[in-house]
């Protein structure tokens, strides 16, 4: 019945790497990871922190690290969970069996991809995708925002390590901006 | 006319001897001085002759070098003209440049470009050539080309407007050509943020700079020119806390390097001030560079938003206006004085001075010193400072204080300048003619108010110094220096500290304000005055306010003498100030003259509005990087480029690039588009319809919510089931529709219209955010999440099943509009048995990046039923064939469910929904409306343009009344004829009646009837 053939999965971004500015500036696709998209109404959020085994950040923009990823508070009530695949099997149904609050959890694994900016540069990089103020924005933080045109997610892990994670139709222009911008940067003007 | 010859007769006419004669290209560049003395030879070229200037020279530097006045023609009487200034508010000096390999711009100000080897200049507006230019014959017809003159004189014939002056006019006007390249630069942005920005790095700006940073502030200082500095350039013996004038500017500029808050931006303009200290900036990266590095930007948008900021701008020298102050060698005192001391270049061997302002006779001194005779200087003021007099004369010149300037001589350049006293009344007396090469002005200085202007701060009029300064503010910002009208160094660098300090403990730092001990400097006395007294008939002088606009004094008392009195009014009427340079060496003096002739005080005449840029600004700055394949975002499917490989033709849709038909070699779109309709009726076809908007609705709340955002009931849909939902406007008018699947009872799985998505979803978020709150019930967006992939037509089911685990796909299990959960090629999805097209179809959702090898695949196991990829044309003729609407091209936002034959879609029963109020509205049920139908033509091979208007009669009256439009019309064939949908006043009670379209070709008849072409039974779904 099925066909043996292996189900290749096809990335927006892959064969196009963006040559590294030494020392600098590098910008690479994120290992790939789970996503979901987790919404709750914020007096029932602890209710899921257990079952998750991650504190869910209550401040928008906070991000917190458990279950060997990220939950990132996008909203009053979204989160965004960013997990290793294997701590993403079957999670709806043990949320839905561990908790009586109503939740909404969709699967959005595969509608973005991941870009890790970083470097000393990094954030200049960003800065000519970002009309944000960057270096206010805490370490450990995240916000939805725009990217040139493309809206996104982006994360600062410190100053020199950010993650995008926008979806993938849009992933191509913020990574050709990217490079355009990479080559800025190595040129130094 | 005769009344100035008269007088003219009693004049001495200067024959300049061999002596005075100016040595052209010789000595005039003096050894040892300016900032590049020891810089190296640069060759360039300017109209085709090679010159050598020096490293770090400004065009206008190397060309006076070489003894060069003459860059140009004027707009307008295409007289020549030479350089006025040394800076960005250069009205004459603009010339094409070319730095090779297209990179072609024409207007640039010759005082501002740089030069380097290889660089390569062309003056403007001439032809033949510039000494010689046919144009020129303006110039002595200049009593045609008055103020308003294209009003006047072009007004008869009518007719002739359009098709003879005006394309006469257009032709004429403009100074240089615009490039014939395609740009092949590139451009680039960025964002910033800072405390405190300070633009001008002039002696003021330096000052702000330095309090502010060392609290710690963050700190962007910008400058137009090449180097920071600003004046104390062209200053150099000044003192500073003890060191001369450079060596602090080198001290400072070092200092602030140190500062890892500070950034110093060279070659940076600020263009813009915007809302809440938005100030935009335009960095020239590359245009000074021999060797562009190459993928360099050409210059970099900065969008800076800062906390405060100081404008530091300093001010620009005006003009004064006399008859011939236009001709190549007059020019501005401080300019003269910038080219000697910053390049080390004398603008002539023969200056005059003539000036209302104490700045003017330092500029002689300077001169005089360094070699050029300086014959004399004329002073407006009948009283100037002894101190003055005393050096003037020390250095041999003779000095005329209430005096004036009443005419110049020299075709290319001046030779001479007449001189005449003035007499306590004002009257000029008898004139003298002064030979000279070069003949320096200076009317004072106009504070440079620009960016203040663009936040809409007020501005005051000094009465005393009869300027424009800035009053109260409206954004957070602070004007120091000259720009305050508080002239000289000492005062800048005092007034720059106190407001960098200011401005710095604004924005939260500490600061303190430092004190700067200033010796050496000139007096900055002087007066106002509008155009010079004169002996002659001031009607007849071409004495110039508006240089690049070619605007004579004459013309703006003319303006006044017709009726104009806003300055506003004048200033259309005259163009004075409306040139690229944007008036900044002519609005103040027109002002003047405009007052004058009102007989009224400047401020109730009033300033004109400044708007951005400051100075002009590429298209590519404001492009930055959205050009060519950045222009735009372009959305890609996961099976995109599987299409692009097969040469699919693509369309936009939103920001979606679509394939629209795959043609095979030979095909063109019609025959493309009928193979793939074939294939899809007679066995089965493959469509992406990835783009399509999904949006995941859960909660427990879920149901409840798309009964009230939906027209159709939701309640009694079984998980597994789907159906066609329509989604009102609060009108009552058709916003969106699609398919709708139930995957559990809290989940459904909504789609969109490819183009709504962004809008239903944000519609919905905004009624759950603002209308029920209290629904427990969440919006996720996964248009992305899943590629899309419908299979459509009798052989569907065989392709798929062998490929699909986990569902039965027998018709009694699976039947349509069934939905369902499993996987397919190994991969989960979620299976949909949906129909746009007629034919057992099913859209196959995975997860989008196994989209392209589950289409793969697909494609490989329907290669046995001969399966085709079709594109959204096919797709279009599909749905059309069987009258399934699409939102935005068969509707237009005014069409009601029942004007489109979609009444069965409401949940009668239901409370409440959407729009459903307004669907009782007795106008929705008028039978006129226009109601949605299908059309055949009479003659089967014409199919109708989209668009075109129906009318209810073959021949009537023109114009006759349109009924209605074709909204879609296709050639069909399935049914080997055309066929279409329209729009029609009343339509339903039309079925088969005739009505007309007119068409370019021909009046087409056509038979109204229903809009199911196809199948109406669907018998065909239900295999």
């Amino acid at each position: 019945m099925i066909q043996a053939r292996m189900i290749q999965e096809w990335k927006t971004l892959a064969g196009t790497p963006i040559p590294e500015v030494a020392g600098r500036l590098s910008v690479a696709l994120a290992p790939d990871c789970a996503r979901f998209s987790l919404r709750v109404r914020p007096d029932d959020r602890a209710a899921l922190d257990a079952p998750l085994g991650i504190a869910l950040p209550d401040r928008i923009g906070g991000v917190a690290v458990g279950a060997g990823g990220h939950a990132l508070c996008l909203g009053p009530d979204e989160w965004s969970l960013l997990l290793p695949a294997e701590a993403a099997a079957g999670l709806g149904e043990r949320l839905g069996a561990a908790v009586t609050v109503p939740f909404s959890l969709v699967d959005v694994g595969h509608r973005e991809v991941g870009i890790a900016v970083s470097g000393p540069a990094a954030t200049l990089a960003l800065s000519s995708l970002c009309a944000l103020d960057l270096d206010a924005m805490p370490a450990g933080s995240a916000t939805r925002t725009i990217l040139d045109r493309a809206q996104a997610v982006l994360i600062k892990h410190d100053a020199e390590q950010y993650r995008i994670e926008v979806w993938q139709s849009f992933a191509d222009h913020v990574w050709t901006l990217l490079e355009v911008v990479s080559r800025e940067i190595a040129l130094d003007l | 006319m005769s009344d100035a010859r008269v007088i003219d007769t009693g004049d001495t006419p200067a024959r300049p001897s061999a002596a005075t004669a100016p040595a052209i290209g010789r000595g005039l560049r003096v050894p040892g001085r300016g900032r590049n003395a020891a810089a190296a030879p640069v060759r360039f070229t300017f109209d085709g002759r090679t010159i050598t200037g020096r490293a770090g020279d400004t065009l206008a530097a190397a060309l006076l070098a070489d003894g060069i006045h003459l860059v140009g023609r004027s707009f307008k009487y295409h007289r020549p003209r030479g350089i006025l200034s040394a800076g960005s508010e250069e009205p004459n000096a603009l010339v094409g440049t070319d730095r090779g390999d297209g990179r072609y711009e024409p207007n640039t100000r010759a005082t501002t470009a740089e030069i380097f080897e290889g660089f390569r200049a062309s003056s403007q507006n001439r032809w033949p050539s510039l000494r010689h230019d046919v144009g020129a014959v303006n110039d002595s017809l200049y009593m045609l080309f008055s103020a308003g003159f294209y009003y006047k004189t072009f007004m008869w014939p009518k007719s002739f407007w359009n098709t003879v002056y005006e394309p006469l006019i257009r032709g004429a006007a403009g100074l240089g050509a615009p490039p014939t390249e395609r740009d092949p630069d590139s451009y680039a942005a960025r964002h910033a943020h800072c405390d405190l920005l300070v633009v001008g790095a002039g002696a003021a700006g330096l000052a702000a700079a330095l309090a502010g940073a060392r609290g710690g502030a963050k700190v962007i200082l910008v400058d137009e020119q090449a180097e920071a500095g600003g004046w104390l350039l062209s200053e150099p013996e000044v003192t500073i806390d003890g060191r001369t004038a450079w060596t602090w500017l080198a001290d400072t500029l070092r200092t602030l390097a140190a500062m890892p808050n500070v950034t110093v931006l060279n070659r940076t303009t600020a263009i813009g001030y915007y809302h809440q200290n938005f100030v935009g900036l335009c960095q020239r990266l590359t245009d000074h560079l021999a060797q562009v590095p190459e993928g360099a930007p050409r210059e970099r948008l900065w969008k800076v938003r800062a906390k405060q900021v100081v404008l530091a701008q300093g001010a620009i020298e005006k003009p004064l206006v006399f008859a011939g102050n236009d001709r190549p060698g007059v020019m501005l005192a401080g300019a003269a004085r910038t080219y000697l001391n910053r390049y080390g270049v004398r603008v002539g061997d023969r200056a005059v001075v003539v000036t209302a302002h104490d700045a003017a006779w330092a500029a002689a001194f300077d001169l005089a010193r360094a070699g050029t005779t300086v014959p004399l200087i004329v002073d407006i003021r009948p009283v100037v400072g002894g101190d003055l007099l005393a050096q003037a004369r020390s250095l041999g010149i003779e000095t005329l204080c209430g005096g004036t300037v009443t005419d110049t001589r020299g075709r290319l350049r001046v030779s001479a300048v007449r001189v005449n006293p003035v007499d306590a009344a004002g009257r000029a007396g008898g004139g003298r003619w002064v030979a000279c090469d070069a003949l320096l002005m200076s009317g004072g200085w106009t504070p440079s108010l620009h960016l203040f202007s663009h936040t809409g701060g007020k501005l005051v009029w000094d009465e005393a110094d009869q300027v424009f300064l800035p009053g109260r503010a409206t954004e957070a910002c602070r004007c120091a220096g000259a720009g305050t009208g508080r002239f000289g160094l000492a005062a800048a660098l005092a007034d720059g500290a106190a407001a960098g300090a200011a401005a710095a403990v604004d924005a939260g730092h500490p600061a303190e304000t430092p004190a700067f001990a200033v010796q050496g400097e000139g007096s900055m006395a002087g007066t106002a005055c509008r155009d010079l007294p004169t002996d002659r008939n001031g009607a007849f002088a071409k004495a110039f306010v508006d240089f690049q606009n070619d605007v004579l004094a004459k013309d703006i008392r003319l303006a006044v003498r017709e009726g104009f009195r806003s300055v506003e009014h004048i200033k259309r009427y005259t163009t004075n100030g409306m040139a690229t340079d944007q008036g900044k060496t002519s609005n103040i003096n027109g002002l003047q003259i405009a007052a004058d002739a009102l007989g009224r005080a400047a401020p109730s005449v009033g300033l004109t509005t400044f708007r951005p840029p400051y100075t002009p600004t590429t298209f590519g700055a404001f492009a930055g990087y959205n050009r060519g394949r950045l222009f735009e975002v372009t959305r890609r499917t996961p099976i995109d480029a599987w299409a692009a490989e097969r040469g699919a033709v693509y369309e936009p849709v939103s920001l979606w690039r679509r394939a629209r038909y795959f043609p095979q070699p030979g095909e063109d779109m019609h025959a493309a588009v009928a193979r793939e309709c074939r294939a899809v009726r007679a066995g089965v076809g493959l469509f992406d319809a990835s783009t399509l908007g999904k949006i995941e609705i859960v909660g427990p709340d879920a149901a409840t919510f798309m009964n009230r955002m939906y027209t159709n009931a939701w309640t009694k849909l079984e998980p597994g089931r789907c159906r066609y939902g329509l989604l009102l406007g609060e009108d009552g008018f058709i916003r969106d529709d699609g398919v709708i699947g139930r995957m559990a009872p809290d989940r459904f799985h909504v789609t969109t219209t490819t183009g709504g998505a962004a809008r239903v979803l944000t519609t919905m978020e905004d009624y759950l955010q603002t209308e029920w709150p209290d629904l427990n019930v969440w919006l996720t967006s996964t248009t992305e999440q899943w590629a899309v992939i419908a299979v459509q037509g009798p052989s569907a089911r065989a392709v798929i099943e062998p490929l699909v685990e986990g569902i039965d796909l027998a018709p009694g299990r699976f039947p349509h509009m069934a939905v369902a959960e499993g996987r397919i090629c190994g991969v989960p999805t979620r299976l949909f048995r949906v129909s746009f097209t007629g034919e057992l179809g099913f859209e196959v959702n995975v997860p989008s990046r196994y989209g392209r090898a589950v289409w793969e695949a697909i494609h490989e196991a329907g290669r046995a039923h001969g399966i085709v990829p079709y594109g959204t044309e096919t797709m279009h003729v599909l749905r059309a064939e069987k009258g399934y609407i699409i939102v935005g091209q068969d509707t237009d936002g005014t069409l009601t469910p029942a004007d489109a034959g979609l009444d069965w879609a409401i949940g009668k029963a239901k409370p409440d929904f959407v729009g459903k109020r307004s669907l009782a509205r007795p106008d929705m049920h008028r039978p006129d409306r226009k109601q949605l139908v299908g059309l055949l033509t009479q003659d089967p091979n014409v199919v109708l343009e989209e668009g075109a208007q129906i009318v209810a009669e073959r021949d009537g009256p023109i114009p006759r009344t349109m009924i209605g439009h074709v909204t879609s019309a296709y050639w069909s064939e399935a049914l080997g004829r055309s066929i279409a949908l329209a729009v029609v006043a009343g339509g339903k009670s039309l079925q088969g009646r005739t009505v007309y379209v007119p068409m370019p070709d021909a009046v087409h008849a056509a038979t109204v009837g229903g809009t199911a072409f196809l199948d109406p039974e669907n018998t065909r779904l239900a295999v």
